[in-house]
């Protein structure tokens, strides 16, 4: 890894693609523009059936890839949150170049980056789906320091069992197998980066939780919803889901709550 | 709060169904290609101009990039522009030109453009030690600015230092592109200035000779440093680079 990569002849094309299916998109239609954020070793894909549902509302939809996501895993053990956030801020820019409004909807680490942006950029609103507000490991904390050479030792941890109700989209998921130990300690800066600016968080915000995400907690999403600053609230609680409620059992009632809860904001600041 | 160098944002310019994609140089940002941008929108393209990772951000973050990082986000923009137009024009500056050139080889383009662009680094030797020695020395500072517009010299977005350890990043993409050239079937066109100190004209022609499945077009301008698509000889450039994709896409903007 090394100095392998200033050796692009050495097994060139496999360094190269971008997961095929895990592309990111843009679909143009209307003025509002939905920033769509996928989540933390996570594609672009679990989050184009929502872009498509938002585009055929009228809506423009931006899924941008997060940096080193969507490549190779080991690509994300150099990534810190700020390139994460990075990518983020890319895709409300170019938004800005076709919308008036925009809307960043984020699926758990990206809905950690959707309040991020919410808190500091002119957003109409914005959307969390699955979002965490405590850190996935309690045992990171303590770990934290020292993660930076612990991820020298062992750099990946295998993925619990994955918890999607529909077993069809479970088969077809498309994500990295493993989670890089030293991003895992980004995305733990991250969420704490999150939670010290939640209180600047003024716009709209739509929450979604599913009560059986046995990767991020249900109550995580009941504790998001009691700490945001923002007066305009709503929550959509979904019963059957697992983490990912963008392809999960429940995903027409979480495409048809954002698309309203998105056109409500577009219509109220024409 | 931003991450990004205020100036130094990625570009979306809606248009037509031809979408040029923009490219900017190492250690640059893509405010050197928004003017070359707004040109081409005036023309009915929609453009895109993409912000590599690493740049446009701070300095250090050079350091962690790889090459494969700057043309994953080379593809991410096709992808992007491939969802509304019907073609893709790459263009690229220098380091983006090179990315420009590697995409025409991989991807279905209809044409290519390459300003300014390196065939190979020139031997430094100060450089081949220094760059064994990354984790001691880990900048190098530019040399003095040779602007001949004094107001494009102030515009500029970039890094005032080169990142040692991304040098060698910059060696790892020209040679991805080097690899690839004779596989591009696309148009391409080709410009630089003959007095630019950087990266020596000579490197078109190296280029040039070896594109050998598809047209090249060639063109010199003067009154220009490295930075073609900003310093005094730009509207030039903007005109050749236009007429060339106008061409090469027969767009009814």
């Amino acid at each position: 890894m090394k100095s392998g990569s200033a050796h692009p002849n050495r097994s060139t094309e496999e360094q190269l693609a971008i997961l095929s299916g895990a592309e990111p998109f843009f679909f143009r239609a209307g003025r509002t523009g939905c920033l769509l954020l996928h989540g933390f070793t996570g594609t672009p894909f679990e989050m184009r059936g929502l872009g498509e549902h938002l585009a055929g509302a009228g809506l423009t939809a931006l899924g941008p890839r997060l940096f080193a996501h969507a490549t190779r895993q080991e690509d994300l053990t150099r990534a810190r949150w700020q390139d994460w956030l990075a990518s983020a801020e890319d895709g409300y820019h170019l938004l800005s170049g076709c919308c008036d409004a925009i809307i960043p909807i984020g699926l758990s680490m990206g809905g950690v980056l959707a309040l991020l942006l919410a808190s500091a950029s002119p957003v109409a609103g914005a959307v969390t789906l699955s979002t965490p507000l405590h850190p996935p490991d309690r045992r990171m904390r303590p770990l934290r320091p020292v993660a930076p050479i612990v991820s020298k030792l062992r750099r990946f941890a295998d993925k619990g069992p994955a918890d999607f109700d529909d077993p069809a989209a479970a088969s077809t998921h498309l994500e990295y197998p493993q989670y890089p130990i030293r991003a895992a300690a980004e995305l733990y800066d991250l969420i704490l980066e999150m939670r010290k600016h939640l209180v600047e968080v003024r716009c709209p915000v739509l929450v979604v939780h599913s009560r059986r995400d046995r990767s991020v907690r249900f109550s995580d999403g009941e504790a998001l919803m009691a700490k945001l600053g923002s007066q305009d609230k709503q929550s959509l609680w979904l019963e059957h889901s697992g983490h990912v409620v963008t392809r999960d059992t429940e995903l027409r009632a979480v495409f048809e709550a954002v698309a309203a809860f998105v056109q409500r904001l577009a219509r109220s600041t024409r | 709060m931003s991450q990004l160098l205020p100036g130094g944002e990625p570009f979306f310019l809606p248009g037509g169904s031809t979408g040029c994609l923009l490219i900017h140089g190492f250690t640059a940002s893509p405010q050197e290609m928004r003017r070359l941008g707004d040109h081409l929108a005036g023309e009915g393209h929609t453009v895109l101009g993409v912000r590599l990772p690493g740049h446009a951000t701070v300095l250090t973050d050079m350091l962690r990039v790889r090459w494969t990082d700057w043309y994953a986000a080379t593809l991410d923009g096709a992808c992007l522009l491939s969802d509304m137009c019907a073609r893709i024009v790459p263009v690229g500056l220098s380091l983006g030109g090179a990315l420009a050139l590697r995409l025409a080889a991989e991807q279905p383009v209809a044409a290519a453009v390459a300003l300014s662009t390196p065939y190979r680094q020139p031997p430094d030797r100060r450089l081949a030690v220094l760059r064994h020695l990354t984790w001691i020395v880990r900048f190098w500072r530019k040399g003095p600015p040779d602007w001949r517009d004094p107001q494009a010299q102030a515009e500029r977005v970039a890094y005032p230092a080169y990142p040692l350890r991304a040098i060698a990043e910059v060696d790892a993409t020209l040679a991805a592109m080097r690899s690839t050239l004779e596989s591009i079937r696309a148009p391409v066109l080709l410009m630089h200035s003959a007095e630019d100190d950087f990266v020596r004209p000579d490197n078109m022609g190296l280029i040039a000779g070896n594109i050998t499945a598809s047209r090249v077009e060639t063109a010199l301008v003067t009154h220009s440093n490295h930075i073609i698509t900003c310093d005094a000889a730009r509207q030039l450039v903007f005109k050749r680079v236009a007429e060339f994709i106008s061409r090469h896409t027969c767009d009814a903007p």
